[in-house]
C-alpha cells in the first residue's frame, strides 16, 4: 500500500536524528516532487539493527528538489536539481506543515 | 646519501576508529576460521583490481544499439548481465547493507547528471570498480550537493546555464552510473573504440567523453 504517486509534491519530515535513518539533514523540511518509485524494502532504521525477518518494509520514492529550494544561497542556475530517495515514513504531502 | 631529491614520505600512523574495528573483526574471523588471512588478501586484491571497463562497454553498447539502451534504462540490473556483471552475485539478492538496484542516468542536451554519496561512499562498484579517492572525501561529498557547478569547474567542466545540472545523492539501495552523450566525431566507431573514451570520470559525471581522450594514453604535460 502506498500513500504517494509520481508527480506528488512532498516535504521531507523533520524527525529524529537518532538511530540510522539515511535521511540527510539537508533535505529535512524541504519540498520537492516525486519523480520515480522504487520497490519496497526494509527501512534502514530496522535493517541497521539486523531486524530483517520482521523488518518494516516500505515503498521508497525518488524526490527531485530544486537546488534553490534546498540552499537559499545556491550559486548555480535556476534549473539545477538534486535527487535522493526516501522511505515513505519520511515524506508528507507538501503544504501540510511539518510534523 | 640519497639520490631522491624530495622530503621523506610521511605515512601517518594515526589509525581511525573504523580501521581498528575492521582489524579486530578480521582477526577474530581469522582466529575463528571463517576465512584465512590469505583469503582476505586475495579478496582485497580482486576487489581493488576491478576497473570501470564494464561500465565503458555498457555505455558504448547502448550508444550503438537502441534496443539495448532501452533495456538498460528500463532495468539496469538485468541489462548489466549482457556485459557480464551480475549485481546479485554472490548472495542472489545483493548484500543487506549495500546495493540492490542499479540505474543508469541518461544525459541529454538539456540534463547533465552527476553522482555523489553524502552519507559515505556508495558507488556502482560492480560496474566501475573502486571509487577514486576524491569521491570519498568529505570535501567532494558535501560540496557536490551544495555547490556542484563550482566543483565541476574544478574538474574543468563548465556547463551552460540552460543545462539542468542534476545531482544524484545515493543515500539508499540504488546505485547509479551516468550515461554521457555520444560526442561528435565518432561516426562509424566500433564498440571498442567508443568504450575507450567512456572513462571513469565521464560515468561519474565530472567530465565529458571526447575523441582522443582515453586513459590508456598519457595526457600531454602541462603547457605542451
Amino acid at each position: 500500500m502506498s500513500n504517494f504517486k509520481i508527480g506528488d509534491q512532498v516535504t521531507v519530515r523533520s524527525a529524529t536524528t537518532l538511530f540510522h535513518t539515511r535521511t540527510q539533514a539537508y533535505t529535512r523540511g524541504h519540498t520537492g516532487v516525486i519523480v520515480e518509485d522504487r520497490p519496497s524494502w526494509i527501512i534502514p532504521e530496522d535493517e541497521a539493527f539486523e531486524i530483517i525477518d520482521n523488518g518494516r518494509e516500505e515503498p521508497f520514492w525518488v524526490v527531485r528538489f530544486q537546488q534553490k529550494e534546498l540552499w537559499p544561497d545556491y550559486t548555480g542556475f535556476d534549473g539545477d536539481t538534486l535527487e535522493s530517495e526516501f522511505s515513505e515514513r519520511w515524506l508528507e504531502p507538501a503544504n501540510e506543515g511539518s510534523s | 646519501m640519497s639520490t631522491h631529491e624530495h622530503a621523506p614520505i610521511q605515512v601517518s600512523d594515526k589509525v581511525s576508529e573504523f580501521e581498528v574495528l575492521e582489524l579486530a573483526l578480521r582477526e577474530l574471523a581469522i582466529e575463528k576460521g571463517l576465512f584465512s588471512a590469505d583469503d582476505h588478501r586475495r579478496f582485497m586484491e580482486w576487489a581493488e583490481s576491478r576497473s570501470p571497463a564494464a561500465g565503458s562497454r555498457l555505455v558504448a553498447k547502448a550508444w550503438l544499439d537502441p534496443d539495448f539502451k532501452e533495456r538498460l534504462l528500463e532495468d539496469g540490473t538485468e541489462a548489466s548481465k549482457e556485459v557480464g556483471i551480475d549485481w546479485m552475485d554472490p548472495t542472489g539478492e545483493g548484500t543487506p547493507s549495500d546495493y540492490t538496484f542499479f540505474y543508469v542516468l541518461e544525459d541529454t542536451p538539456t540534463v547533465h547528471n552527476v553522482i555523489v554519496c553524502t552519507l559515505c561512499s556508495c558507488y556502482p562498484r560492480p560496474m566501475l570498480g573502486m571509487s577514486p579517492e576524491w569521491y570519498r572525501t568529505p570535501s567532494y561529498r558535501r560540496r557536490m550537493v551544495r555547490r556542484p557547478r563550482e566543483v565541476l569547474a574544478e574538474f574543468g567542466l563548465h556547463l551552460p546555464p540552460d543545462v539542468e545540472l542534476r545531482v544524484h545523492d545515493s543515500n539508499q539501495k540504488s546505485r547509479f552510473m551516468v550515461m554521457p552523450m555520444r560526442p561528435d566525431g565518432t561516426d562509424g566507431w566500433s564498440e571498442e573504440e567508443l568504450a575507450a573514451i567512456v572513462t571513469r570520470d565521464t560515468m561519474i559525471g565530472v567530465a565529458l567523453p571526447e575523441p582522443g581522450r582515453t586513459t590508456n594514453v598519457r595526457p600531454p604535460a602541462a603547457g605542451s
